[in-house]
């Protein structure tokens, strides 16, 4: 299926950069792979105990940033939440009805409920919107920056519509 | 006066299948376009090369990846299914699916994260452990309670 999807995005690629080229005929065998090159790199400069350049602090933030780094912390969220809903499951004694009337029976008020719906629904949102820009990119489609820039956008804007439609269902 | 190669215009593989080849990698020369003659025949050898490189490695992790984008795509449709069928089918379905696609998704956050071959070893392990009890919770959960598409609908209804 990856050829499939090759042959697919192929078309508006290969025909891009008619100047440049490379030559397979004549190679060099490699002596390690990538990986054994990345441990190598990070056992040598732990042994050295030398410290990191800066980047997150110096790097000018853009909004594919922030958004490729939301889009992780969603996941891992989204995650973490059904995780500790599955574990709860198995370790607390009683039904689920039981807990959500417990909850209930706190009432803390409509507006405090749609937050948490908010909480709950944009996560969820915007991660799948952004997985679904995310499969785009994968097909090989929307990379030129001002198209990165217009597919984020309207990541959000979608994002945020559906998560304010799904806490006031 | 040497022209620079962009791999990504040329190589549409992505990087992460070039990682998880073991021996017969090799480097390209890089030529000015000058000095070649057929540069559509060259473009179908760089195309051809996984094949003609096939026997050198194995294509485990480029199927990994295609798998985890096809769950992704089976995850998508299910959101529907469940709002408008819910039942025990789409119940066990949505826990088989969320959890592997959390797993595959978390085990992409350790090997960006974490290096080293006994932390990365331990980590795994350690994620392995969290999605299998995950599994089971929900699975659990859809057995001996209400089920994953009737809890989230009564969570709502407040």
């Amino acid at each position: 299926m990856a050829l499939l999807l090759r042959v697919i995005a192929r078309p508006g690629v290969c025909l891009a950069r008619p100047q440049y080229s490379v030559i397979y005929r004549h190679v060099a065998p490699m002596g390690t792979t990538a990986k054994e090159e990345m441990n190598k790199f990070w056992a040598k400069n732990a042994k050295l105990n030398r410290p990191m350049s800066p980047h997150l602090a110096i790097y000018q933030w853009s909004v594919p940033m922030m958004m490729s780094v939301t889009f992780r912390g969603t996941g891992v969220g989204l995650s973490g939440a059904i995780s500790a809903f599955a574990l709860l499951a198995l370790a607390l004694p009683g039904q689920y009805p039981y807990y959500l009337d417990l909850i209930h029976s706190l009432s803390v008020g409509p507006f405090l409920i749609g937050l948490a719906k908010f909480g709950l629904s944009f996560p969820l949102s915007f991660h799948t919107f952004n997985g679904v820009r995310h499969l785009w990119w994968d097909i090989g489609k929307g990379f030129r920056i001002p198209e990165v820039y217009r597919t984020g956008y309207t990541v959000i804007g979608l994002s945020v519509i559906t998560s304010l439609a799904l806490c006031l269902l | 006066m040497a022209a620079i190669v962009r791999l990504s215009s040329v190589c549409r593989r992505g990087v992460r299948p070039l990682l998880y080849q073991s021996t017969l990698l090799s480097r390209p020369l890089v030529v000015p376009h000058k000095y070649q003659e057929q540069p559509h025949l060259l473009t179908a050898r760089i195309h051809a090369s996984q094949a003609l490189y096939a026997g050198a490695g194995s294509k485990a992790a480029s199927m990994h990846w295609t798998a985890e984008r096809a769950l992704s795509i089976l995850l998508l449709a299910m959101g529907p299914v469940a709002y408008f069928s819910p039942g025990p089918v789409i119940d066990y379905s949505l826990a088989a699916a969320l959890t592997l696609h959390g797993h595959w998704g978390l085990g992409q956050v350790l090997t960006d994260y974490v290096h080293g071959d006994a932390k990365i070893k331990a980590a795994n392990a350690g994620l392995f452990l969290l999605s299998t009890v995950t599994f089971a919770g929900l699975c659990y959960f859809n057995y001996n309670d209400v089920g994953i598409c009737k809890a989230i609908a009564l969570l709502w209804s407040k």
